[in-house]
């Protein structure tokens, strides 16, 4: 199956956009991310199995680029995380809270952390979207729980 | 409110930027284009190439240095060829006035997953014998293929020209618009519309 890249856009803009800040934690390199991974879809011209199947390819590469991003040794003048987080409108403070302390994770704790609890992925799908382990997965969600909820404590509950 | 709720509020307040542009199709023209042809050489210390990402290579690249003949400006060139092995690339060749021109840059590609590789010695050298545009001193315009010179200074209207370039039975057709760059497609010509509007 293929769709337009307009359709896909629409519905995928924004979850491609927060993959790539939270790997990113940069506004400009996000947003280069967002747009490669589409000139990457319409680019290649492959099929796709199912709606699950084009959603978590999208993902991954998105994920992808935006790790090459942080790899790279050319990095442009950027707006400071701080910076930006005060251009962010939270609902509550608890969010903004929440918010910042997953951006002080580290990346590889981060990123599983949002696939699970931002796109609802399981951790056999976490791990096929990254191409990691299962246990992998479930160790880097752990140890990423963990500092969560040693950081925002009661605003974080124990959860599986 | 579950962990999950709580985190999906924390980062409903992020939003791209609404300059994201959904053009695709110019922006993978544009990309293709944009690979490593500077307009003649480039001596200075560094050259920016987009290759699907934004990335920059020095010039002063290390790395074992060969003769390899390059097409320049419709001339086979013996130019002196340093790669790294990283994807980075410098030459140095003589010009016409006797003195030695450079070029440098450097370039990655992607594979299906998004992944980065750096470009190998021969998908650089294969770039750099891409079809070229050059718009001399005198006014004339000339597409530069390998040993073909084809002058299109009259060929355009309303600013645009097709030219169709052919090497070992590949045809390549390319879309110009007068000092606004130009796409090249093995498929088809792209339209006008599609690029540096």
């Amino acid at each position: 199956m293929r769709r337009s890249v307009q359709e896909l856009f629409e519905e995928y803009q924004n979850s491609l956009y927060a993959a790539a800040f939270n790997v990113c934690r940069n506004v400009e390199d996000a947003k280069d991310v967002v747009q490669d991974t589409f000139i990457q879809y319409y680019s290649l011209k492959k099929e796709f199995d199912s709606e699950q199947h084009l959603r978590a390819w999208l993902l991954r590469v998105a994920i992808n680029k935006a790790k090459n991003m942080n790899r790279t040794f050319w990095r442009r003048n950027k707006r400071s995380l701080e910076d930006y987080m005060e251009t962010l409108v939270f609902e509550s403070h608890q969010s903004e809270e929440l918010f910042e302390t997953v951006m002080e994770l580290p990346e590889k704790y981060r990123i599983v952390i949002h696939l699970f609890y931002y796109e609802d992925y399981s951790v056999h799908e976490i791990g096929d979207i990254l191409k990691i382990s299962d246990s992998n997965v479930k160790v880097r969600l752990s140890r990423g729980r963990s500092l969560l909820k040693e950081k925002l404590r009661e605003e974080w509950d124990d959860d599986e | 409110m579950t962990n999950k709720e709580k985190y999906k509020q924390a980062f409903s307040a992020l939003h791209p930027p609404g300059d994201i542009s959904v053009e695709v199709e110019r922006m993978a023209i544009m990309s293709r284009k944009a690979k490593f042809r500077t307009a003649a050489a480039v001596a200075a210390a560094c050259l920016a190439v987009v290759f699907g990402g934004g990335m920059a290579y020095a010039a002063d690249v290390g790395g074992i240095q060969r003769t390899v003949q390059l097409w320049m400006n419709g001339e086979m060139t013996n130019a002196e060829f340093i790669f790294d092995g990283e994807g980075n690339y410098r030459i140095s060749y003589p010009q016409e006035d006797g003195s030695e021109g450079e070029l440098g840059g450097g370039g990655v590609a992607f594979d299906e997953d998004g992944n980065e590789r750096p470009l190998t010695e021969s998908e650089i050298l294969e770039e750099l014998n891409s079809p070229d545009v050059v718009y001399e001193d005198d006014g004339t315009v000339w597409v530069y293929y390998y040993d073909q010179k084809i002058e299109i200074t009259d060929r355009f209207e309303d600013g645009i020209c097709y030219v169709e370039v052919s090497k070992d039975g590949e045809t390549l057709y390319m879309t110009v618009k007068y000092n606004g760059g130009y796409a090249v497609s093995p498929h088809k010509y792209e339209s006008p519309k599609c690029f540096n509007n």
